[in-house]
């Protein structure tokens, strides 16, 4: 019996086991930029676009570190953090990835940091 | 006799000397009293005041608001019942900006249920699900998995690390806010690190910090058949997911699975012609998972199931009998590894069993708590009147629980009576000037003669 509930076990946790845990995203679309518990500087960086290559998809970061390149899939989301103009955060596209505007990229593997999960892009004033 | 606070010189007159020695024994007194602080008692107690009162510059609403304590920090349709119109938790019937696709009012009141947006909210009218206000109690057993922290019902309850910690930012931006924007610094404020911090260790040390180790030596005659039954991995299977009827495959192992209760037939609230999207569960889009919860806290946190479906604890175990659960990939598997091809089939009687063995053990949970706050009451001082009084209120309401549970499965009558006696000390306590804490010791013996009348206890 106990070999049976070990097998069943191991086996349960083979069927969960494709539930990777991730944070609930969509409430992630209003915290403003740098203020994820755990993520902000952690498994992201943040600093201004340095350039961006819309043929390959890819956005360069100014990270304190150095430049990071990561790529934008069609997994990736990506928001516009309007907090400082007092206005409600929406989702943005690849086209509001320009030169200059301050971003947050949360890596989607944390040791890669070569794809985007998610991207913050820091509205100013209109 | 030398105490542990020496050092006072005898005066010579006999008036000085009582006089001194009772200034003195006051001194010893408060001074003898004096604890170093304890970091994370402060952090707990800084913790709770946030989770009661702090509004974060929102709605009204504080963590509170969903999570009573007095209805083991879950929420039901009978007590919301009790609540006054202005309560914050109705801030959709009042609050003009949340009028429209913030809350279902109806399924609220009717059915304890709250709305959240968990795939987005770019179109509030079609894209949310009706979910019940899970306990949060045993947090420490229950969040951990290989995978990942896992919180909420579907397990991926947080924003950013996915943490218990940053639990409260999300539930800010879902329940807290003013309007519809969800704009930070205008619609509410975000909790800082220092609450954050907060906010899990008073969350973590709620309840029960350990899991059960079964079989417990129950007394029940049907309670104990009950147990067998759920340790049987042949008949009840319910130890292979609630390990210990706690929340993990193994300790740390706590998982998702889809068990079916989205296809339950007639759901209450789905009877009500409201319209309710299908919960897809964990992730954007969903995969159909939910999180597994403990079941020494179920028979008094119900309704059951992220959906509150299901009323009462029979009918939760009853559950795994039917089409839904049978037919879903949870029930299919185990139909695959069950040498007749059976999911789970239990008769009437041993359904009951194992709700029986359920409502005993909660009762026991109950009794634990309620044993750990009486004791916490009797070693407060004379003057610290209020602490007391708050302890002794919440001991009663947990022994009012245990009674509730009992009885409500018609068990152990001798254990019911003596509970009776523990909450009625527990109340006189809590009114007494001068005996509370003779009184408290008394509620506690009561509590110890329900307990050995529930299971064999070593002295």
């Amino acid at each position: 019996m106990r070999s049976l509930l070990s097998g069943l076990g191991m086996a349960l946790g083979l069927l969960c086991a494709s539930s990777h845990a991730h944070g609930q995203k969509a409430t992630e679309q209003y915290i403003p930029i740098g203020q994820s518990p755990g993520v902000s500087q952690k498994y992201s960086s943040i600093g201004e676009v340095a350039g961006v290559n819309p043929a390959a998809q890819t956005v360069t970061i100014a990270d304190p570190a150095g430049p990071r390149t990561v790529r934008i899939t069609e997994k990736t989301r990506i928001w516009l953090d309007r907090t400082k103009i007092k206005q409600t955060n929406v989702p943005g596209r690849f086209a509001d990835l320009q030169k200059g505007r301050r971003v947050e990229v949360k890596y989607a593997d944390p040791e890669r940091r070569d794809v985007a999960e998610w991207v913050k892009v820091e509205i100013g004033q209109p | 006799m030398s105490g542990p606070c020496d050092g006072v010189e005898p005066p010579r007159s006999f008036r000085l000397r009582v006089s001194a020695a009772f200034m003195a024994g006051a001194a010893a007194l408060v001074a003898c009293q004096t604890v170093p602080p304890d970091p994370q008692a402060a952090l707990i107690a800084k913790g709770r005041d946030l989770f009661f009162n702090e509004t974060f510059a929102g709605n009204g609403r504080t963590c509170g608001s969903c999570h009573r304590e007095l209805e083991n920090f879950a929420i039901s349709p009978a007590f919301i019942a009790t609540l006054p119109k202005d309560d914050p938790l109705f801030v959709a019937e009042f609050v003009p900006a949340l009028k429209q696709n913030f809350e279902n009012p109806r399924l609220m009141r009717e059915f304890g249920l709250i709305l959240e947006n968990l795939d987005g909210f770019d179109d509030l009218a079609n894209k949310f699900t009706m979910r019940g206000v899970p306990h949060v109690l045993a947090l420490r057993t229950s969040v951990a998995s290989p995978q990942g922290p896992r919180t909420g019902w579907s397990g991926d309850g947080a924003p950013a690390d996915g943490s218990l910690r940053s639990f409260a930012v999300g539930a800010v931006i879902q329940h807290f806010t003013k309007t519809l924007n969800r704009v930070a610094g205008v619609d509410f404020r975000l909790p800082t690190d220092p609450e954050l911090d907060a906010l899990e260790a008073f969350q973590l040390s709620l309840g029960r910090q350990a899991d059960l180790a079964l079989p417990l030596p129950l007394k029940g005659t049907v309670a104990k058949r009950g147990q067998e039954i759920f340790l049987n991995n042949g008949l009840g299977k319910c130890n292979v997911c609630h390990g210990n009827a706690g929340a993990n495959l193994a300790p740390g192992n706590n998982a998702n699975f889809n068990t079916g209760v989205e296809d339950l037939p007639d759901q209450p609230a789905r009877l009500t012609g409201e319209r309710i999207p299908r919960d897809d569960g964990f992730g954007i889009p969903g995969d159909g998972t939910f999180n597994t919860p403990p079941l020494v806290e179920a028979a008094d946190t119900g309704p059951f199931f992220h959906n509150n479906a299901i009323e009462t604890i029979e009918g939760a175990v009853a559950f795994y009998n039917g089409q839904a659960f049978n037919n879903s990939p949870s029930g299919r598997f185990l139909a695959s590894s069950d040498p007749n091809g059976v999911g789970i089939r239990l008769d009437g009687t041993q359904v009951v069993a194992v709700a029986a063995f359920l409502r005993v053990i909660n009762a026991l949970e109950n009794i634990r708590q309620s044993i750990e706050l009486l004791q916490q009451a009797e070693a407060l001082g004379f003057f610290e009147t209020a602490p007391a009084q708050a302890l002794l209120g919440r001991a009663a309401s947990e022994t009012g629980d245990s009674i509730a549970v009992l009885s409500g499965g018609g068990l152990h009558p001798d254990a019911v009576a003596a509970l009776g006696d523990a909450k009625r000390l527990t109340e006189r306590a809590a009114r007494s000037l001068f005996n509370r804490r003779g009184l408290a010791r008394e509620a506690i013996q009561a509590q110890e003669r329900a307990r050995v009348q529930l299971m064999e206890v070593r002295k």
